[in-house]
């Protein structure tokens, strides 16, 4: 008992560490790529009128980064401040290279450990891709809602659940790869997560062809295709990792509606009863306005809405074939049993 | 009682690992896989890279006090970051000397995360804060002879 005791203390001081991820997060690399430099924020620019493809719908096709260190949630700091100055935004950049800059005054602890990945091994660029404090944009505040009451009596019994999404992110621990998380499996990061920045392989390829519209994802892989066709959902009782998409054109937007998620995946505490809204608007030659509506009653007081600006890249998609040698997963479980041995 | 304080500590950083959520984190977390207990200063010759995902691993040939050869893996980043860093296989020849400064694996393996990795002549490895930090090549504009 009081080894599993331990356990759960150890469980609970992961979770701590975890929460201090945002802040070993925030560093950056050093190269930009000319979407970025080329790019206005989504927005500002004057009325485009998208190219069509020859079957006559909006053309979102190509390769695209969503890469940026603007902040998901708006920081306090900016609390009633929606769009940042050019000063601001400036300042802002600062900060995040001289957050980044290795300076190896925590030498000897997790943190140091963990900051083996510097900026170098980052991809997330330096620069701000829009001139909005958060990604967040509704509610008004840029924060991501409450939980509700029920979702956050799961969120302390998710300790506990059974080993389905995995916990390590969530510090359940390390007994086997099923406690580990679903992107340290190398599985999924879900969604919208698939869809949301991340520390590198940000690019994204969009094919259309009539009646789909393709979505390659680089990070981790995978490939979603989505039927515009006006085809049902799915039977509710199908349920997948990636949910099941459907979408269709409102004037020159694409709107993908995403429900059959599962209870395998977890979004912020949101799983098999998410329904998910996206909006994919090509504003110039070089943006896509991408847009998510999070909805799910059971779990925010609210739907909350995020806007993360797909910029258009001269980069290739590369393969992530993430199983090729996962060799980070044999190490976190072997040096468990090997502390345990102690 | 122990068990309920517990518990609740648990639950209450469950909630706060909610709240901190990001968008942005690594595949995998390096302080569960190296021991911060355990820095380690290796000087070796490397005889491979493996550009292998998730990770890129660089095998690396190290003298012990007695003379004797062992080898040492150390982890690197995502093989897709590297090249568009204009790192790639010639980047980091086998042969070549380098000073790796990291944290040995908690399973007590030869392995490593190379926390700061530096030529003999001193230049640091894989630092990108000015330049690509990629071994001179002329490729980078911030390069520094």
């Amino acid at each position: 008992m009081t080894r599993w005791i331990e356990r759960r203390w150890v469980a609970a001081a992961a979770l701590v560490a975890f929460a201090s991820i945002p802040a070993m997060s925030t560093t950056v690399a050093a190269q930009q790529q000319t979407a970025e430099q080329r790019a206005k924020a989504p927005g500002k620019t004057k009325a485009w009128t998208p190219t069509r493809t020859p079957w006559g719908e909006p053309d979102l096709q190509g390769i695209y980064s969503n890469r940026t260190i603007t902040p998901f949630e708006r920081p306090d700091e900016f609390a009633g401040k929606a769009t940042l100055t050019d000063a601001e935004t400036a300042e802002l950049e600062r900060r995040v290279v001289d957050r980044s800059a290795d300076k190896r005054e925590a030498k000897g602890t997790e943190a140091d450990v963990s900051r083996a990945y510097n900026e170098f091994w980052w991809d997330r660029g330096t620069k701000v891709t829009t001139n909005r404090s958060s990604l967040v944009i509704d509610p008004p505040d840029g924060k991501v809602p409450p939980l509700t009451a029920e979702a956050q009596r799961r969120a302390l019994d998710e300790w506990k659940q059974p080993a389905l999404r995995g916990g390590g992110a969530n510090g359940r621990g390390a007994d086997t790869y099923l406690d580990r998380s679903l992107f340290e499996r190398c599985i999924t990061r879900g969604m919208p997560g698939a869809m949301s920045p991340s520390a590198y392989n940000n690019n994204y390829r969009i094919v259309q062809s009539p009646g789909y519209v393709v979505v390659a994802i680089e990070m981790l892989g995978g490939t979603r295709i989505i039927p515009t066709d006006g085809r049902a959902h799915v039977n509710p009782g199908l349920r997948q990792w990636m949910g099941d998409s459907r979408g269709h054109w409102e004037n020159n937007t694409l709107v993908v509606e995403t429900t059959n998620f599962t209870n395998k995946t977890l979004y912020r505490g949101a799983a098999e009863n998410l329904r998910l809204i996206e909006r994919f608007t090509r504003v110039d030659a070089d943006a896509i306005d991408y847009r998510f509506t999070v909805e799910d009653a059971t779990t925010f007081t609210r739907p909350w809405t995020v806007a993360v600006p797909y910029l258009r890249t001269d980069e290739q998609m590369f393969e992530y074939a993430c199983h090729e040698g996962n060799y980070g997963m044999e190490g976190i479980l072997s040096g468990a049993r090997f502390e345990e041995g102690k | 009682m122990r068990y309920q304080r517990v518990t609740f500590m648990i639950a209450a950083s469950a909630l706060a690992a909610l709240a901190a959520a990001v968008p942005v984190r690594a595949h995998h977390a390096f302080a569960a896989e190296f021991d911060s207990n355990q820095p380690i200063t290796l000087r070796g010759s490397v005889t491979r890279v493996e550009w292998i995902n998730p990770h890129t691993w660089i095998h690396l040939d190290v003298k012990d006090a007695s003379g004797k050869v062992i080898e040492w893996m150390i982890e690197g980043g995502t093989p897709n970051t590297l090249l568009r860093r204009g790192v790639d296989k010639n980047s980091l020849p086998a042969g070549t000397e380098i000073v790796v400064e990291g944290y040995r694996a908690k399973n007590g393996t030869n392995r490593a995360n190379g926390r700061d990795l530096t030529l003999p002549n001193g230049r640091k490895l894989f630092l990108g804060s000015s330049g690509t930090g990629a071994p001179a090549d002329g490729k980078d504009p911030g390069e520094t002879k």
